[in-house]
């Protein structure tokens, strides 16, 4: 078991290592510079070349490389082109907000989408038929425009909720959810659709297994079969779907910050894509990639707990 | 090569086969699949391979048919080398040596019509349109089926019926030695039966050798003249059928022709008291030590040479038996049923 | 009647026939054929402004209404479907050009090869996409088309994923390997055979794939990479009715709805081409319909007689009858086998004792007398007190009878439990005692396994163990060998036997194999297409049948007694097993049988045979008095009756 943390430890590592290096060529095979970047558009070529000396851009390319996954490895990232603060000080400031959208969307997604899916396993053809629709309908609704939805009904036309905004959890707790209760709702749908198929599926093939009708053949109760023995085996394949989509959200939370005006670390990548700010973007590449990592390592964890077969080996 | 070449070689040679799984360093660690493996088919001969489920006789099939690279060891077809076969020359040596596996549902592609099957292995050699169709319908009938089967999905068929479709789709190449990999273990008994004397009919009436897998030794003694008893990859016993089933020599086949039931209940009462009295252990699943015999852990006859030498084949009344104490069995082995 | 199945036409593919498929394909295609034609027949160019009429809802001049700066909704919500409907394909096929041949390589290869390929896969996936493509964006522009072939590249990882398995288990199919002996190349192989059983799952995954597509172009188009100004894209139109939406709230509607349409059409179609899952749906024990169960019988004058089984029907819902009326004895102690090929029933006659058929199968008719008592019929929470209390099962594979994530000590603790009333210590130790009686030496660490960690024979034991925690009065047994290696099989018999003599339970056994019945049962019943052909003790049918099926059944067994000769030929049964529903008329045994005649294709009644027993066949005195033996027949005998019959 520590030899196979340390496996997957390794392959994180590696991962990250990738994430850079792609990220860093990308950067470096575009036409633009930092330097343009940073003076903007009434620089002459003169003035760029300067700044990009003094960047260290015009280094070779290999020690540049080295230079900046030295770097990396201290997660620093260097300085924004645009508003020229630390870009590891700006990424910590947003990350709370990110994590605290995909983290509640998250659980919302798995208790919502676990419930539905033993109900519609363990109820008749209809309720699996409505929760099924229910899933297949929500999966196809882009999360942009269901979240304008929301928003016109929950914000303008019922004015429960604040429609943009986001309010730290400092600031209070009630507030703090408020300006969550949206943008969570909106991501936790998509998700609540998977894990429920997941639910249904991996509990109807439980009860379909040949150690159901021996549970049942010495009397074990229903309730037993169906909420002990096929629930357990069914979060295996839950548990999978849901840190899929605690990245999935992660990552999507770009297009929800966006449209809900939300500081997170989508918001600077969206800033960083759209102005050509390279150190904001590798620093989001890097810190989203490590989330990835450390997500997929504790649900390996997570896996090895619930099955027996990869605990005891 | 050899310059001399023999009048009547055996049909298929198999020399201290060796065959691992995967590889690497775990690998190594690992007791083979099969383990130093040796045996003779003659042309015309049956050879029965028996053994339990992780005896490795599966695995020596997939290794003569090139589906399993040996690790060590030569297989020769008719003398001729084919260890190491690429895949042009198993093209012309699929028409020699052909295979019938166990799952008659798996071993057809259901999505291709008989006929198709059965072109496509004459296509690679060459034999094409109404000669291939022709040809088809010809091995369809020489194995009970009508003409029309040619036309159909699998799916239309029984399970003996496939298993009559794997046979003329070994047979469509005109062959002269068959793997049969446990051929008739999926089927019913009466279909078992028809089976097996069609496969008894075939060989007599094209001359075939084969190489006979099965766990049960009651179908192994009607359809085979030799056999060959495996355990954990290794050959415990060899010899004429009659001989290791009537009279085995070795304490695991003992063991393994005790156990087999009979559907005569007298006679069944006799070998049940037989079989309790042998006190054979059960098998665990730990790997047995490689230094000594493989059956050791689990014989009331071992002792420490057992554990730490493992025995070879030797010759013994009409049979060979890797055996330390192979005299004793028959005589003070096992103790009369009380 | 041909012993060949007819094949069902099948013109219109199976995920047409269903509303999802023909919506899903319909959709898709009418939206692409409209969105490249719009230039020609959309009422407004997608640029042309009207100043007065901004931000409008549908009329008869605006068809869905109109933008910030006046533009005609209808018609660039129509032409906004070629940019995404296209670019996605390009992701798809980019994603599948990359993926397929390493999901073959790896799957055909296997080993390091796997290993080395799956990392790369592994790590590909672990890079979040949605960040990296907009790191893409920033450092080459947005250039739509490049940017969906990286995020290809990004998504073959994750079929690879979803794929490896099925393209691994699609070689392990039988035809590959024959394919491969005779002599196919590798390609040829992969080409002719493994992609096309596999066409399902990689339809179903193009159209999932495709479905993200969709969302993730529309999506970059929200955050503005899109077609840019005034090209007209789905995902930038609802940006825009967003920044409108005090104004004019209608504006999302438009584009939503084409968006989410086109989205749903492709997930319908994954849905379709998936077809039905495979899983069968989990019906809950009901309340039985209650039989016309005769009332239990007095059971004084049947002496210590365990279970009665009369005229016991069982039907497939609205389909066919798999038991039809078949009756036997079992005294207390006594152990039964219940034999015949597959789908004569016995398995269905062994569930029905339990209450225990698959769903959609029931008791029809006649009654089960246990103990005096009717239990045909019961209301399921009256069975359940008597599963494994009174009547417990084991089945055939020892393996799957397990619950592979609970530990062997939980799984007999906890009915223990629950029939002994005992406490946690205490049923810890009958537990180990349990594990000791069913001939477990080291039963302490037995205890502490997993299913997964214990040999075939060792897992039977356990099954056993678990089936004794109720102390039942009866045993079924189903195939409880078959699946065991012939050593251990040997094994277990022995144990069963053991705890016959130990217990003075009752055992039905279940058995195909005529061998394991000699050696394990008193007494035997020989079924053939849902009726008991032959009973009588085992020593009597056996050694000396009455009915012709059970003297064929032993003819075709090829175990001879030692030094015996082996007889040329074994006496096969021409044709095969009739399935359920297509029982002849009479004795549905006559078109296979040598001795059959005319009388046979009448209804008759059993024939009384042995001692107590009785053989189901209109003949049998005469065939006694003949002496009649089942000849061998030769090659083709499978199909020999069938060209004669009528």
């Amino acid at each position: 078991m520590p030899l196979y943390i340390a496996k997957r430890l390794a392959i994180g590592v590696g991962t990250i290592w990738a994430a850079f290096t792609l990220t860093f060529l990308l950067v470096h095979s575009t036409d633009n510079s930092p330097g343009a970047v940073r003076l903007g558009m009434g620089a002459t070529p003169e003035e760029v070349e300067v700044e990009n000396e003094r960047l260290g851009w015009n280094r070779p390319l290999l020690t540049q490389y080295a230079d900046d996954l030295g770097k990396m490895v201290r997660f620093d990232f260097g300085q924004s082109l645009i508003n020229r603060g630390d870009v590891r000080d700006q990424l910590s400031d947003r990350l709370p907000v990110t994590a605290s959208i995909s983290v509640l969307a998250t659980l919302l997604a798995g208790i919502v989408g676990t419930a539905l899916g033993v109900v519609a396993a363990v109820r008749g053809r209809g309720t699996a038929k409505a929760v099924n629709a229910f899933s297949g309908f929500s999966l196809s609704i882009p999360s942009f425009w269901l979240g304008v939805v929301l928003v016109y009904f929950f914000a303008i036309r019922l004015d429960l909720l604040p429609a943009t905004g986001y309010s730290r959890f400092s600031e209070g707790v009630g507030s703090w959810l408020q300006s969550l209760a949206l943008p969570v709702i909106t991501l936790a749908i998509g998700g609540a659709a998977v894990v429920a198929r997941m639910a249904a599926s991996g509990m109807r093939e439980a009860l379909a297994r040949e150690y159901i009708t021996t549970l049942r053949a010495i009397g074990t109760p229903e309730w037993r079969i169906r909420y002990i023995h096929a629930l357990r085996a069914a979060s295996l394949p839950v548990v999978g779907a849901l840190g899929v989509q605690f990245i999935v959200l992660f990552g999507g939370s770009v297009i929800i910050e966006n449209l809900f005006a939300l500081p997170g670390i989508g918001q600077a990548a969206l800033f960083g894509a759209t102005g050509n700010d390279f150190p904001i973007l590798i620093g989001v590449v890097v810190m989203s990639t490590a989330v990835v990592v450390i997500t997929n390592l504790v649900l390996d964890l997570l896996t090895a707990v619930l099955d027996p077969k990869l605990r005891t080996r | 090569m050899t310059t001399t070449v023999q009048s009547n070689p055996p049909a298929i040679e198999v020399r201290d086969l060796v065959v691992r799984y995967g590889g690497g360093r775990r690998a190594m660690k690992t007791p083979p699949a099969v383990d130093g493996v040796c045996f003779d088919i003659a042309p015309g001969e049956t050879l029965g391979l028996v053994g339990e489920s992780g005896s490795g006789k599966s695995t020596i099939g997939k290794a003569l048919l090139g589906l399993q690279p040996p690790t060590e060891g030569t297989i020769w077809l008719h003398g001729k080398d084919v260890t190491t076969a690429s895949l042009k020359e198993r093209r012309t040596l699929a028409s020699e040596l052909r295979v019938v596996f166990q799952d008659p549902y798996s071993s057809l592609n259901p999505a291709r019509r008989i006929g198709q099957t059965l072109a496509e292995s004459l296509r690679l050699i060459g034999i094409k349109g109404d000669a291939a169709r022709a040809r088809a319908i010809t091995t369809l009938e020489s194995v009970g089926l009508p003409s029309d089967s040619i036309d159909r999905f699998p799916s239309q068929f029984s399970g003996g019926q496939r298993q009559r479709i794997a046979i003329a789709r070994a047979l469509v190449r005109d062959p002269n030695v068959l793997v049969l990999d446990e051929p008739v273990s999926a089927l019913d008994l009466s279909t078992q039966a028809q089976v097996l004397n069609l496969l008894a009919d075939l060989r007599d009436e094209h001359k075939l050798a084969y190489l006979f897998i099965a766990h049960d030794l009651g179908v192994v003694r009607f359809l085979a003249h030799r056999v060959v008893v495996l355990y954990r990859g290794q050959v415990m016993e060899s010899g004429p059928v009659e001989d290791v089933t009537s009279r085995p020599r070795h304490p695991y086949s003992v063991a393994l022709t005790a156990a087999a039931p009979v559907p005569r209940p007298a006679e069944q009462i006799d070998r049940r008291a037989h079989r309790e009295a042998l006190s054979v252990g059960s098998a665990s699943t730990a790997p047995p030590d490689p230094k000594g015999c493989p059956f050791a852990s689990r014989c009331p006859l071992a002792d420490g040479q057992c554990h730490a030498e493992r025995p070879m084949l030797r010759l013994i009344g009409g049979q060979r038996v890797a055996c330390h104490h192979a005299e004793q069995v028959g005589v003070t082995w096992p103790p009369p049923p009380n | 009647m041909s012993s060949i199945r007819q094949a069902k036409h099948q013109r219109i593919p199976a995920f047409l026939r269903s509303w999802g498929g023909v919506f899903g394909a319909g959709w898709l295609i009418i939206m692409f054929l409209a969105s490249i034609t719009a230039r020609w027949w959309r009422p407004y160019d997608v640029a042309e402004q009207d100043l007065i009429a901004r931000l409008q809802g549908p009329s008869s001049e605006y068809w869905l209404g109109t933008d910030a700066v006046g533009r005609d909704l209808f018609s660039r919500v129509f032409t906004a479907g070629a940019l995404p409907l296209q670019a996605s394909a390009v992701m798809v096929l980019v994603a599948f050009g990359i993926g397929l041949p390493l999901i073959l390589i790896a799957a055909e290869r296997g080993g390091r090869v796997e290993e080395a390929i799956g990392r790369f896969a592994e790590t590909i996936m672990s890079l979040p996409s949605t960040v990296i493509l907009l790191a893409a964006i920033g450092a080459i522009g947005n250039r739509i088309y490049p940017v969906m072939m990286i995020f290809g590249l990004l998504v073959s990882a994750a079929l690879y994923r979803i794929l490896i398995g099925v393209a691994k288990s699609s070689r392990q199919h039988l035809y590959i390997d024959a394919a491969r002996v005779d002599g196919m190349g590798s390609i040829r192989v992969n080409l002719a055979h493994v992609l096309p059983s596999m066409a399902r799952p990689i339809a179903v995954q193009a159209a999932i794939v495709y479905a993200i597509g969709l969302l993730i172009i529309n999506g970059l188009a929200f955050l503005g990479f899109g077609p840019g100004e005034p090209q007209p894209s789905w995902g930038f139109m609802i940006k825009d009715a967003s920044d409108n939406i005090f104004n004019s709230p209608w504006m999302m509607v438009p584009p939503g709805v084409a968006l989410s349409l086109t989205v749903m059409a492709a997930n319908a179609l994954a849905d379709a081409l998936a077809g039905p899952l495979g899983i069968p749906e989990y019906t809950p024990p009901k309340r039985r319909r209650t039989i016309s169960a005769s009332p239990a019988q007095q059971s004084e004058g049947t002496d210590n007689l365990a279970l009665s089984v009369r005229d016991l029907s069982v039907v497939v819902e609205g389909g066919p009858t798999l038991v039809s009326g078949i009756s036997f004895d079992l005294r207390q102690g006594e152990v039964m086998g219940l034999v015949g090929e597959s789908g004569c029933g016995k398995t269905m006659t062994a569930r029905s004792l339990l209450g225990l058929l698959p769903a959609g199968v029931e008791v029809s008719s006649g009654s089960i007398i246990w103990q005096g008592r009717q239990i045909a019929g019961l209301p399921e929470r009256d069975t359940i007190k008597i599963r494994g209390r009174e009547i417990a099962m084991i089945s055939q594979e020892p393996m799957v009878a397990l619950d592979p994530l609970f530990s062997v000590k939980s799984q007999l603790t906890r009915p223990l439990r629950r029939f002994r009333g005992v406490g946690r210590r205490e049923a810890r130790r009958i537990a180990l005692e349990l594990l000791r009686q069913v001939g477990i030496v080291d039963a302490e660490r037995v205890l502490r396994c997993y299913p997964h960690q214990l040999s075939g024979g060792m897992a039977q034991r356990v099954a056993i163990a678990l089936a004794l925690t109720g102390s039942p009065k009866l045993l079924i047994a189903d195939e409880p060998t078959t699946a065991l290696d012939v050593t251990v099989q040997a094994e277990i018999l022995s144990l069963l036997r053991a705890l016959v003599a130990e217990t003075g339970m009752s055992v039905l056994l279940v058995s195909h194999d005529l061998g394991v019945v000699a050696d394990i049962c008193d007494r035997i019943a020989v079924m053939y297409s849902g009726q008991v052909v032959e009973a009588g003790t085992v020593a009597e049918v056996l050694e000396d049948p009455y009915h012709p099926y059970t003297m064929a059944l032993l003819g075709a067994n090829p175990h001879v007694a030692d030094d015996a000769p082996e007889p040329e030929r074994l006496a096969a049964i021409s044709g095969s097993v009739p399935p359920p529903g297509n029982w002849p008329e009479g004795c549905r045994f006559a078109d296979r049988c040598q001795f059959a005649a005319s009388e046979c294709s009448v209804a008759f009644e059993p024939e009384p045979a042995h001692v107590d027993g009785m053989s189901l066949c209109i003949r049998t005195g005469e065939l006694r008095r003949t002496g009649a033996q089942w000849a061998p027949e030769h090659r083709g005998a499978e199909l020999a009756v069938e060209s004669e019959a009528p």
